[in-house]
């Protein structure tokens, strides 16, 4: 099951030749970021119990701050004499001035006026993209270290509030600093490969879904591996019987402060991950998408599929954001226009509630442990074997394991 | 600013013995075995304010930390911050113009007590239930809708008061609705986690109804009238320095406090629910009960009042008291169907402020954080920034609040069933 829908995945661009194509593979590509948000906040909130409503504000950190590498360092082999700058070997790295959106001309930074001085002869060159990503996911995790160690006292709604404010805070000060971040605005990236890039002696341009589609699709995946290990060691255990019992897993010897502060760091620097390449990918990051709707929708998308599986938090994340986007178009019954982009939140929220009320461990986990019940099925082989022997008995082991 | 650096050192140094005060008490008084309850808060006030000093007696000493010491504490920070600022920035609006000082003052006092009523329903929700009602903010926005539609759409010429009544008790009946569809798992083990399928079921019904509203109601602004007029006054009558003086839309007091009509309005109707509410809880049958609950489930169960019942009356009265607030207000603000969302964000701090449960912390925790949004809309020198930064503001106080003392000013720390984990 899970190898075909990998499969599946992985064939996906390749065979899909309909004429919406990008368009399929843009939502594809959004699904997977939410895909990881998802599953990461599975892993924070399902797994270790720790009900954080700032996981977009870590992703915000992520795309943020690749935002502002890029936007901000550069390296020329020349000095420009008005930047700040320091030697870097033969290089030059150029800390452009912040001018924000106010000013009349936004080519007035130092950059630009030593790039007009130069008149060509120079050329300077943007930071490599990786580095930003790297960068943000570095920023995530230490905020999430610092979070981690603040929330320790608190417990539920109380955490809950807290991860609320710090980013409520975030959003504001990102938007209120327009001389830096460009406010309301947003903040412009170049694209994932800006200049293209070639795989396998085939030139994908700057606007082709494929790369973006498959960096998008190795991150999910490495993150779900990453979690999938995490859920099968000590830590994914010591982070249950955090959620249990905190008390009681202290006084069993699980060091709670470590696993909690560890869960946060992990977690977050995911999300931060994501942030960046979605950032990267779309070309502009704005305070808006740190607002609590974001969040909402992430939430959302974790419960509804299951917030105690992270494999079906992710699967439910691609299969909702499907679901929204397919559902976009707007049609008409006995003439009353029915605006579908805003009904459609509304079923969401209700399929929310009703989910939470009457099928907890969420739609997707039945579906999984179905497909998966083939590990429960050769342990009983097993223990049938074992008692028919027992019995004596010699009759043909005929009893088949489950499906695939 | 022109001498900004003044301002920001102070700020660094009150920050560098806060901290330290806070987390170095707490060690200290864990180490001596002493209450801690009040040792974070304490420490941290008492070392931002008077820094060393102030700290080494308290370590070498340690004292119970009473509510005068913090109280006194965080008037001599709010009076160095004050002066700091004064000193940085003397041309400003806020410390070279009295009259400006007084009308902020006036206004965010104002608008803090209608904060405090909607935050009220909020904490009577906590103190009950358990759970931090996240659709909270939805409900303050169908109470301003409501009164749009009856008011303006449904019966045009009806009065504003009507409208009003008429919000309240459908948010009434659908907070009893939700709160017998959706929340009775909660309150017998039949959920895993109950707080936090609490906030989540919440937040689902904040979403629906946001989108509801929005999908029959379109994303326009719409503003209701103003309910009521002024009386035409101005006393003394001819004396040219008038102590008031009233038009229609707005009210002066003595030539240098200006109030509107609709905030004004507005106040006085919060201040009368207000005391209405304080009548039903203390004075009624029904209200001691839902005290009582509050205080202790299992011994209020025992004297024959019914939880559940409790339960829905405290969710479906709270949501009503938000819906209220927005249904006064929506002749003040033009009214969208996500206006909910900075309210809701207030009300929390509130109910974390004053203490999650605690009602009369509810109430002066509006008017406190009614004066710091005034303090900060009126003082912050870049006034594009300032209003980025009102919502950043409330949350500051929270975050703080959490960290030093998380039961809050008034909360109590040990509250029955689930309330008093943090």
């Amino acid at each position: 099951m899970g190898i075909a829908l990998l499969a599946f995945f992985f064939a996906f661009p390749f065979v899909y030749s309909a004429g919406n194509y990008d368009y399929i593979m843009h939502i594809c590509i959004v699904g997977f970021f939410y895909a990881i948000l998802a599953s990461s906040w599975s892993m924070l909130a399902g797994y270790a119990g720790q009900f954080s409503f700032g996981h977009m504000a870590f992703m915000g950190l992520g795309a943020y701050t690749a935002a502002l590498f890029c936007h901000y360092f550069f390296i020329s082999p020349e000095p420009t004499g008005i930047c700040t700058e320091f030697a870097l070997g033969s290089n030059y790295l150029i800390i452009k001035n912040p001018i924000g959106v106010t000013s009349t001309t936004l080519t007035q930074d130092c950059l630009a006026q030593a790039m007009e001085k130069w008149d060509g002869a120079v050329t300077v060159s943007p930071m490599p993209v990786w580095l930003g990503v790297i960068l943000g996911t570095l920023v995530g995790g230490i905020f999430g270290l610092l979070i981690g160690l603040l929330v320790l006292p608190l417990r539920a709604a109380y955490l809950a509030l807290f991860t609320l404010g710090f980013s409520e805070i975030l959003r504001a000060t990102i938007s209120a600093e327009i001389q830096i971040t460009r406010g309301q605005a947003g903040i412009e990236l170049p694209g994932l490969f800006e200049n293209g890039i070639t795989i396998a002696g085939h030139y994908f341009g700057k606007t082709d879904k494929i790369p973006p589609y498959f960096v998008m699709f190795f991150l999910l995946l490495g993150c779900l591996a990453i979690l999938y290990w995490l859920s099968r060691s000590r830590f994914g255990l010591f982070v249950r019987a955090l959620r249990e019992d905190q008390d009681a897993a202290a006084a069993l010897g699980v060091n709670t402060t470590r696993y909690k502060i560890l869960v946060f760091v992990i977690t977050s620097m995911m999300a931060a991950s994501a942030g960046a390449v979605q950032a990267h990918y779309v070309t502009i990051i704005t305070p808006n998408n740190l607002m609590i709707l974001q969040m909402s929708l992430v939430v959302a998308m974790a419960v509804i599929a299951g917030v105690e599986n992270f494999v079906a938090a992710a699967i439910g994340a691609i299969l909702i954001e499907f679901t929204l986007e397919m559902l976009r178009t707007s049609f008409n019954i006995g003439g009353i226009e029915i605006d579908m982009t805003l009904w459609r939140l509304v079923f969401f929220g209700v399929v929310l509630m009703l989910t939470l009320r009457f099928a907890r461990n969420g739609l997707l986990v039945p579906v999984i442990n179905y497909f998966s019940r083939g590990h429960v099925a050769a342990e009983t082989v097993v223990r049938r074997k074992q008692s028919e022997s027992s019995e004596g008995a010699s009759t043909a082991p005929g009893v088949q394991g489950g499906s695939s | 600013m022109q001498y900004s650096s003044i301002f920001w050192w102070t700020i660094l140094w009150l920050i560098f013995w806060g901290v330290a005060g806070g987390i170095i008490t707490r060690r200290i008084y864990l180490r001596k075995d002493l209450d801690t309850s009040n040792a974070t808060l304490g420490g941290s006030v008492i070392g931002a304010a008077f820094g060393p000093v102030g700290l080494v007696p308290l370590w070498w000493k340690s004292p119970e930390i009473s509510r005068a010491m913090i109280t006194l504490s965080s008037l001599v920070v709010i009076g160095i911050i004050a002066v700091a600022f004064a000193n940085a920035d003397p041309e400003n609006n806020c410390v070279s113009n009295g009259s400006f000082v007084a009308s902020q003052i006036t206004n965010g006092l104002i608008i803090g007590i209608i904060y405090g009523l909607m935050a009220l329903g909020l904490t009577l929700i906590f103190g009950i239930l358990g759970i931090v009602s996240f659709a909270h903010g939805a409900f303050y926005m169908i109470g301003g809708m409501l009164v749009y539609y009856m008011v303006v759409v449904w019966f045009p010429g009806a009065h504003p008061l009507i409208g009003v009544l008429g919000a309240c008790a459908l948010t009434f009946a659908l907070g009893a609705t939700f709160e017998r569809l959706f929340l009775t798992p909660m309150y017998d083990n039949r959920v895993e986690r109950p707080i936090e399928y609490g906030i989540l079921v919440t937040f689902g019904l904040s979403f629906t109804l946001t989108y509801l509203v929005a999908a029959l109601a379109g994303f326009n602004p719409v503003k209701v009238k103003r309910f009521f007029d002024f009386p035409r006054i101005r006393l003394p009558d001819s004396s040219d320095p008038w102590l008031i003086k009233t038009s229609r839309g707005n009210m002066e007091l003595f030539d240098t406090v200006s109030i509107s009509n609709p905030r004004f309005v507005a106040a006085m109707l919060s201040i009368l629910v207000l005391l209405a509410l304080l009548y039903f809880l203390h004075r009624t049958w029904t209200g001691k009960g839902l005290r009582a609950v509050s205080q202790d489930r299992e011994a209020a169960a025992i004297a024959g009042i019914n939880p559940n019942r409790m339960n829905m009356l405290a969710f479906a009265l709270g949501s009503m008291v938000a819906a209220l607030s927005g249904a006064v207000l929506v002749q003040a603000f033009s009214w969208l169907p996500i206006v909910g969302q900075i309210p809701e964000m207030r009300s929390f701090v509130i109910v974390v402020l004053g203490g999650l449960g605690s009602l009369p912390g509810a109430f002066v925790g509006g008017i406190l954080v009614g004066l710091v949004e005034a303090a900060g809309t009126g003082c912050v020198p870049n006034p594009q920034k300032a209003s980025s930064y009102i919502p950043a503001y409330g949350m500051m106080i929270l975050v703080l609040m959490l960290l030093l003392r998380p039961m809050g000013l008034f909360g109590r720390k040990f509250a029955s069933g689930a309330h008093g984990k943090f």
